[in-house]
């Protein structure tokens, strides 16, 4: 006699998600820059802002860090990011 | 009959179900129970649960955990139904900011569900305390830890080499579930601690690296079996990342702290202040960066943030003269223990 069992895992449901349009040049806009905490990752993320700014001509930077490498940055440092960059760099690892 | 809404896969018989199981990954090594509807409906009744219940979300993954997909792992990991309070209460926590789900699963430091139960149920279900606590041998800790950890794998994609990324994994990935043994143990009921009281049932949550058993045959004084359990730790896996620190004492040690009239919070305070250690000894054994400095070789930092971040249990066998400690994964920052409250339907 056949047996019929469930499948134990998410099916994956698809959704649309908008991202903003990356800008054309970054002359002039501002650079947020999402410090995960990880040894190091503060000294990385500033010498990818000064290359931004010197060699293309980004206008500024802020530097934040998160409470952990695990967990996603606070609505404050979200709203942070939104008020003063144009731009985002993150996902810095080990 | 409960109307489940997963995918139906039919095969000719049980052999060819437990390798179809097998074939679309959704083990973890070890045969599983086919997750048939009497088997779900049976595990969604004891917990009295509907199939589309949300039991948690876990945020960073965007990802909803139902009760049809809970019940249907818990069936797979081979959990009698009466378990099924216990695992929703896991799965529950594991949504908890504080525990703080997506760090502990997927880093490459990689850690497993520590899982205590506390409060009556422990009994009620079967749950060991005793000899071989953390050893085979005990459905209910086999079981629902196991639970756990497929439910992690298959819902919450937790998959080795995918959104696990652990270096070198951990036995404790096929269950790490115990209960304290409240009825020899010298302190009240770990969950006591947390706000509940003795006569509800609750399970703690813990982000747990390895089990380090130690030995004490030499001492019939606390100070002098927490003398090596504070050697033991004081140079260990959370040595200056400052997790939460579980320490469990079993039987014979557990009897001196009770004929001394040690309470869970001398225990705490005296591990808490003999577990310092200098930050240049740190950096000389290369886990804590910078050059050593006077400042360094004089400042004395404490293995956890206070005395509360050492979750002292009694469990383990009333035989020998061994206790362990299992260090936190990470820091406290990013991961901490939770304890909720396990509710029967």
């Amino acid at each position: 006699m056949s047996i019929q069992i469930y499948d134990p895992t998410t099916e994956v449901k698809s959704r649309t998600i908008n991202f903003v349009p990356r800008p054309k040049s970054l002359k002039g806009l501002r650079i947020g820059l999402v410090d995960n905490t990880k040894h190091n990752s503060d000294q990385l993320l500033m010498r990818i802002a000064a290359i931004l700014e010197k060699e293309h001509g980004a206008k500024s930077h802020v530097i934040r860090r998160k409470k952990s490498a695990g967990s996603a940055p606070g609505p404050e440092m979200v709203a942070e990011y939104k008020a003063n960059c144009d731009i985002i760099v993150a996902g810095v690892g080990d | 009959m409960i109307e489940l809404k997963s995918r139906r896969h039919t095969v000719d018989d049980l052999g060819s179900a437990i390798e179809l199981c097998y074939a679309n990954g959704w083990t973890d090594g070890l045969p599983v129970i086919p997750p048939t509807a009497e088997r779900i409906a049976a595990m969604l009744e004891a917990g009295g649960l509907k199939p589309d219940e949300q039991l948690s979300f876990i945020e960073n993954r965007q990802v909803s955990v139902t009760a049809e997909k809970v019940a249907i792992n818990a069936v797979m990991a081979g959990c009698k139904p009466e378990y099924m309070p216990v695992i929703i209460a896991t799965v529950r926590a594991l949504a908890d900011p504080l525990y703080g789900y997506h760090g502990p699963a997927t880093s490459t430091g990689g850690s497993a569900v520590f899982m205590l139960v506390n409060g009556p149920i422990a009994k009620q279900i079967g749950m060991n305390s005793g000899d071989n606590v953390f050893g085979q041998g005990w459905r209910a800790n086999a079981t629902i830890g196991r639970a756990i950890r497929l439910m992690m794998q298959n819902v919450i994609g937790t998959t080795p080499g995918v959104l696990d990324r652990s270096s070198l994994g951990h036995p404790g990935k096929y269950t790490f579930c115990i209960a304290e043994n409240e009825e020899d143990s010298p302190w009240p009921a770990f969950h006591t601690t947390r706000g509940f009281k003795a006569e509800q049932s609750a399970v703690t949550i813990f982000a747990a690296l390895g089990v380090h058993q130690y030995s004490n045959g030499l001492s019939a004084t606390p100070e002098g079996v927490l003398t090596t359990t504070c050697a033991q730790m004081r140079m260990s896996a959370g040595t200056n990342r400052q997790p939460q620190y579980v320490t469990v004492f079993a039987g014979e040690h557990q009897l001196i702290m009770q004929k001394a009239g040690w309470s869970r919070e001398d225990v705490q305070n005296y591990v808490f202040e003999n577990t310092r250690m200098a930050q240049a000894e740190m950096q000389r054994a290369n886990i804590r960066p910078g050059p050593v400095t006077a400042e360094t070789e004089n400042t004395m930092q404490t293995l956890v943030h206070t005395p509360q971040d050492l979750l002292v249990i009694a469990a383990g066998g009333k035989a020998g003269v061994q206790s362990c400690y299992i260090p936190g994964w990470g820091g406290k920052n990013g991961s901490q223990s939770v304890t909720y409250e396990i509710k029967k339907p």
